[in-house]
């Protein structure tokens, strides 16, 4: 009798579709398939938390998200031809109105200032500029309208509050879609044209600071000492900003091979700067030695997940953020009108082995940000095309009109040959280490010989028998399992035969997160036919 | 343990941990699934050829409450002049013929044959060879065909070369009765809720051989070796219980003339 053989992995490398099978064999742990999991820094795959309801009113309606910011102890949203504000979701302003420059007001003065009317609003950019006082003060730029500038001082509720707002001008009518903050300048962009204020002074653009381009500009982002440029098909930096072109001011190019697509996705995270170019995501990442500077791709592994949003990049709106806790860059891209069902989003996990990716299907971001709030606590906040606001990475749930929905996880493994292809192995039982948050019955599945009709398939195993663990002093009488341990070994019998087999761990429910960490495999070498 | 071929396919399967079969699925089985079906017909056919007179196999009796079974289980009605019948009226071929017949059993009567009445023809056919009818029946007989067939009351029996039919020597003079004993071919299982013929207890016998096939398969000699050995075990008691369920002493008739 052939004595069974073990074969473990443990979960790490993340989503990983640009190899095939046979290449993905020599990294075991890497998942063909990974949707609505996250790659844990420190190694295995978490189902992602799901999101809640900020507050029970929406900002405006039916409108959709324009942008979003945590601002001022409250919530900043941009929406229809408003920019409202709400420090509890269940009250929301709208907080453009027309003051005067260097005008603080009281809350009654403020709200009996007339309306700035924004509509037209694209997808918005806020620059925050901390400067002084507590809350900082926040820039909109929309695209369409003039820069807008807000300044809330003061906590606890709203007519206790000061506010300061009003637009400005750039260039005349110049409406920028675009900006960063440089130092002490405002730096926004409009079509090809590059403008920059005076220095300590956001709201002043004296003539003639300005730079054109021979590209389109859809991105500026302030890294280091230099301000990096994204053009449609190039990239730029613009260094010695404001020095003037005899003091080496300049604007320099660093590629004219690669652009930018989409200005929602570049974020600075690890160090580089981060942006969806057509062929995914790259960086652009200052290196020790000065003035050089290093182009790379970071999403080799999900490529054609790229490609595939790079042939329809302007049907989506795209955002992004960075989850500073968990090491993630998280981008999400959907239609204007697609449902939330089918929204779709990638998550890169800086790890030290670099980023590891995964999918999300069910999150819609037309607004998406994440800041600190007064108490320095980092928050996460998105909007979605029917003008709901939610706390993101919150709760078990995602929601479609206020109404929660089941989260479809799935993680889906190579074929494993389990060192020879050529000999038929009878796998006995599996042992999956999971890390249960709370009472979870994922689902495994195997499938043989690359799921071939050819091969009798075994049904779904629900494992329904992962003991919660209970730590002293926070678990509950009738909760949790007394003796279980905080990464349990679920042992589950399986069924069936083949040269290969890859494992698939699901769920479609709305209960709380596990963790997979890596699977055991016990089979029987069983011939060679 | 169940006896129809769903059930004794699915019990190997699971033996060998592999998937299981469900009805639906069980005419489209693929791979392992349809090469254990396999397995189970040949297991099935291996004990029907080990004893193709096993009594599970006996053509079914006459459905005459006044038969008596000791005629033999099978009678057809013979013809003036016509020497050769086949065994098995209406069989197409060999594929539907018996399976085995015992031609010391051939047995010819007029009871049953119309317009006859007691006393009757009784008497036991004698098998003869061909090679024995050849060298002392045949041309007499071949006269008698010749002769519009005269014949008479037939004493022997003889097998057709093809084994389909049998012959009566000398060619009847009219309408006999003739009875013997047949065994059926059983058929393939084929539908999930196909039997097997013998009985249940019987089923561990057919699932060694079963399970000898598998472990060749999966490159296991011990194990198809261990299975092979049950199967020899199980034929035995097979064999005991089915074909010799008699007192175990035999007598000696011979006569000393003194």
């Amino acid at each position: 009798m052939a004595a069974s053989q073990p074969f473990g992995f443990v979960c790490q490398g993340g989503l990983d579709t640009n190899t095939n099978q046979l290449a993905a064999l020599g990294n075991a742990g890497v998942a063909m398939e990974l949707v609505n999991f996250e790659v844990d820094s420190d190694s295995g795959y978490r189902r992602i938390n799901g999101y809640t309801p900020y507050g029970t009113a929406r900002p405006n309606g039916t409108n959709d998200i324009k942008g979003i910011m945590a601002y001022a102890g409250g919530v900043l949203v941009c929406s229809g031809a408003n920019i409202m504000f709400t420090i509890d979701g269940a009250t929301w302003v709208n907080v453009a109105r027309d003051g005067q420059n260097n005008q603080t007001y009281n809350h009654t003065d403020f709200f009996n200032l007339s309306l700035e009317d924004r509509t037209g609003q694209g997808q918005t950019s806020f620059i925050y500029e901390e400067g002084a006082g507590a809350q900082g003060t926040v820039i909109i730029l929309d695209g369409d309208n003039l820069p807008y500038i807000l300044k809330i001082e003061g906590t606890g509720a709203l007519t206790s509050r000061t506010f300061h707002g009003h637009t400005f001008s750039v260039d005349n009518n110049t409406a920028p879609s675009v900006g960063t903050l440089h130092e002490t300048r405002l730096v926004a962009a409009s079509g090809n044209t590059l403008y920059y204020s005076d220095a300590l002074d956001p709201k002043t653009f004296s003539a003639g600071a300005a730079v054109q381009l021979a590209d389109n500009i859809v991105g500026v982002k302030s890294f280091r000492d230099d301000v990096i440029i994204f053009c449609s098909n190039s990239i730029h930096k613009f260094v010695n900003m404001g020095a003037g072109v005899n003091n080496g001011e300049a604007v320099v190019p660093i590629t004219q091979n690669v652009g930018c697509i989409a200005s929602g996705s570049i974020q600075e995270i690890g160090g580089d700067l981060v942006f969806l170019s057509p062929d995914g995501i790259r960086t652009v990442a200052g290196t020790a030695r000065i003035g050089d500077v290093e182009l790379s791709s970071i999403s080799r592994q999900v490529q054609p997940i790229f490609a595939d949003i790079a042939k329809v990049i302007n049907s989506y709106v795209v955002t992004s953020a960075v989850i500073r806790s968990k090491n993630q860059y998280r981008l999400f891209y959907s239609g204007l009108t697609d449902q939330i069902e089918n929204s779709k989003g990638i998550i890169g996990t800086l790890t030290n082995d670099g980023f590891q990716w995964s999918e999300t299907l069910g999150i819609q971001a037309h607004g998406f940000d994440s800041s600190f709030d007064t108490n320095g606590v980092e928050k996460y906040y998105h909007g979605d095309k029917d003008g709901y606001i939610y706390i993101h990475d919150e709760g078990s749930s995602f929601f479609e009109n206020g109404t929660a929905f089941d989260i479809e996880s799935k993680y889906v493994t190579p074929f494993y040959d389990f060192g020879d292809v050529g000999s038929l192995k009878t796998l006995h039982y599996v042992k999956v280490s999971v890390s249960p948050e709370s009472t979870v019955t994922p689902t495994l599945r195997v499938q043989y010989d690359y799921n071939t009709p050819d091969t009798p398939q075994p049904p779904f195993y629900p494992l329904s028998s992962i003991p919660v663990p209970s730590v002293y002093g926070q678990a509950l009488y009738d909760e949790g399992a007394f003796g279980g341990i905080g990464d349990p070994m679920v042992r589950q019998a399986v069924q069936g035969s083949g040269h290969t087999a890859n494992f698939k761990i699901s769920s479609s429910d709305q209960k709380g997160s596990y963790r997979i960490n890596g699977l055991f495999i016990d089979y029987v070498p069983s011939g060679r036919r | 343990m169940a006896t129809s071929y769903l059930d004794l396919t699915n019990e190997l399967l699971r033996e060998l941990n592999e998937v299981p079969l469900a009805v639906g699925d069980f005419s489209t089985a693929v791979g392992i699934q349809a090469y254990v079906k396999d397995c189970v017909n040949r297991a099935y056919f291996d004990i029907i050829n080990e004893e193709p007179q096993w009594p599970f196999l006996s053509a079914p009796l006459p459905a005459n409450a006044n038969y008596d079974p000791m005629l033999g289980n099978v009678s057809l009605q013979t013809s003036a002049g016509q020497r050769f019948y086949q065994l098995k009226v209406f069989s197409p071929n060999t594929t539907q013929d018996y399976s085995s017949i015992d031609w010391n059993t051939f047995y010819l009567t007029t009871e049953g044959v119309s317009g006859e009445t007691a006393p009757y023809v009784s008497k036991n056919l004698r098998f003869t060879t061909t090679e024995e009818w050849k060298d002392y029946f045949r041309a007499s007989e071949n006269a008698d065909n010749a002769d519009q067939a005269v014949g008479g009351e037939p004493s022997r029996v003889i097998r057709s070369q093809d084994g389909r039919s049998f012959g009566l020597s000398p060619i009847p003079d009219k309408a006999y009765k003739v009875w013997f004993s047949a065994w059926v071919l059983p058929t393939k299982l084929t539908d999930y809720n196909d039997n097997v013929v013998f009985p249940e207890m019987y089923t561990s016998v057919l699932l060694a051989k079963a399970r000898y096939y598998i472990w060749q398969f999966k490159d296991n000699p011990q194990s198809a070796a261990f299975a092979l050995e049950d199967y020899k075990k199980g034929l035995d008691s097979m064999r005991s219980n089915l074909m010799e369920p008699v007192p175990s002493y035999f007598k000696d008739d011979r006569v000393r003339f003194i």
